[in-house]
């Protein structure tokens, strides 16, 4: 039984290694729920924020990621912010800062409407193109940031956020319900164990406790 | 809507030299109502958006909810992603063609009629009052950032977001105007719903004036200005653990403060120097400025 046990939690330390490849020699971190599959992970992400574009798209008829109208109930107009009040004029945040901008002059824009469609939130945006710095292209920082924001969530230090995440992933796809085999109940049996400590077990929490 | 796709935009001209930017701005074809794009870029770490930004947004939205007649409306609020440093909020804001520094600017010679002023006070009080009871200082009010509506409804805005101005704010090159601010904030002493009545006070006179009361260039000069009109407080209401101590000023008495608003009522003159008292804890609040005997004159 206690062998069963100590060949589970080496499994359980290897796939916490996978998980928080930073954090697993920092400090205790305990796997309650499962290795984590980033990029599935980072498709949901990717595909909830893609929702909430689309519907801002939907809602407005207006493209926010190019500023780029589209045809709607909306009659989308560009005016010179010498003509509007000085609230409305966009600006930048840094730190704890923020700074009204007259900094970048925009490019003349395209004013004619288009179809609100997916199209336009997958695809890089062709007026950003035309005005963006020469940082890396969009879908590809995107995934990046992606990825930091998931080892971030499941970095122990925010143990409920991570939960959510698993839920999420396991009530919205299928095929990762296959993949992913721990349980819930896995996790309250070795609770209950750890607290009865016995040598072992107590030998146990101690690995746990230094993964 | 079939007539929808005959809408044509037009290609608007290329905004010249790199000097200014656009503001975009709609009508909603069905209400006719107007409503404008404000962007804030938001700079971003490994952690996201800063919580403060997230914090701020969520009480917009909270607040957004009373619906305040003396509030501006945030219809909604949408973030894209820009680049890994950087996310673009975007606040979908009911549209207000003037703010009250356009509005006295415009005010026919005479200024603005007594009757009026007192009205947009009330408004003004009421949206502040309202703020406060929400437990939001606004710290920067001015006449730019208080919207009045072609009906002359008072709309204070950019208050949330003015909570992520920090009082770092006056080490950065960045132009910000000092003229309304508490000599509290001045001497980087405390940050209470006070300072938003000092605001309030400062513009109350401008109303009358058509002109700022107060135009400092520095800190110094800025309190200076103050003590001019009110006074050099005595030495036991000077804030304590501040950098600039009471002796760094030449002593002046108060002048009588109709010398600096001579249109003001009695009353009016009462309830200005309410506002303009030094020490932020005997400075009146906005729920009792609106019961104060200005706003019972007619």
């Amino acid at each position: 039984m206690s062998n069963v046990q100590l060949s589970n939690s080496t499994l359980e330390r290897l796939a916490a290694r996978r998980t928080f490849p930073l954090h697993a020699r920092t400090s205790a971190c305990r796997n309650l729920f499962g290795p984590v599959d980033h990029d599935e992970l980072n498709r949901e992400m990717k595909l909830q924020l893609r929702e909430i574009s689309e519907r801002d798209q939907r809602r407005w008829n207006f493209n926010f990621e190019t500023d780029t109208p589209c045809s709607g109930d909306y009659e989308w107009e560009e005016t010179p912010v010498e003509s509007t009040p000085v609230f409305y004029q966009d600006s930048v945040q840094i730190g704890r800062r923020r700074v009204t901008v007259p900094v970048k002059a925009k490019q003349c824009l395209d004013m004619t409407p288009r179809d609100c469609t997916t199209q336009d939130v997958h695809t890089p945006r062709p007026v950003e193109d035309r005005l963006s710095s020469p940082e890396a292209t969009i879908p590809r920082t995107s995934e990046v940031n992606q990825e930091n924001c998931a080892d971030k969530l499941n970095s122990g230090k925010k143990s409920r956020k991570s939960i959510v995440c698993v839920r999420r992933k396991r009530t919205s796809t299928t095929d990762v319900i296959t993949t992913t085999t721990t349980h819930i109940t896995d996790f309250y049996m070795k609770r209950k164990r750890i607290t009865n400590s016995t040598e072992t077990n107590s030998l146990k929490a101690f690995c746990t406790a230094r993964l | 809507m079939a007539q929808d796709s005959g809408v044509q935009y037009e290609p608007v001209a290329e905004i010249g030299g790199g000097a200014y930017g656009t503001v975009y701005k709609a009508r909603d074809r069905q209400s006719g109502q107007f409503v404008a794009l404000k962007s804030v870029r938001v700079q971003t770490d490994q952690d996201g958006l800063p919580l403060s930004t997230v914090r701020e947004v969520a009480l917009l939205k909270r607040l957004e909810q009373f619906d305040h007649p003396n509030v501006v409306k945030l219809m909604d609020v949408c973030a894209t992603l820009r680049t890994d440093q950087e996310t673009k909020v975007t606040l979908v804001f009911e549209h207000v063609d003037q703010d009250l520094k356009t509005y006295l600017e415009k005010a026919p010679a005479p200024g603005l009629p007594a009757s009026q002023i007192q009205d947009l006070m009330r408004q003004l009080l009421c949206g502040l009052a309202f703020l406060h009871s929400n437990c939001i200082v606004h710290r920067d009010l001015k006449p730019e950032n208080i919207l009045v509506t072609s009906r002359g409804q008072v709309k204070l805005a950019d208050f949330g977001l003015a909570r992520i101005y920090s009082c770092h704010m006056a080490l950065t090159p960045v132009v910000v105007t000092l003229w309304y601010r508490a000599p509290e904030v001045l001497l980087q002493s405390s940050y209470a719903t006070p300072v938003d009545i000092w605001s309030t006070g400062c513009i109350f006179a401008e109303m009358f004036r058509r002109k700022p009361l107060f135009c400092g260039e520095s800190e110094m000069d800025q309190l200076g200005k103050i003590f001019e009109v009110i006074g050099l407080p005595a030495e036991e209401d000077w804030p304590s653990g501040v950098t600039l101590l009471q002796r760094n000023f030449s002593p002046l008495s108060h002048r009588p403060i109709t010398e600096f608003v001579p249109e003001i009522s009695h009353e009016g003159a009462d309830l200005l120097l309410e506002m303009l008292t030094f020490d932020p804890q005997r400075r009146i609040s906005a729920l009792s400025a609106l019961d104060h005997a200005y706003f019972q004159e007619g």
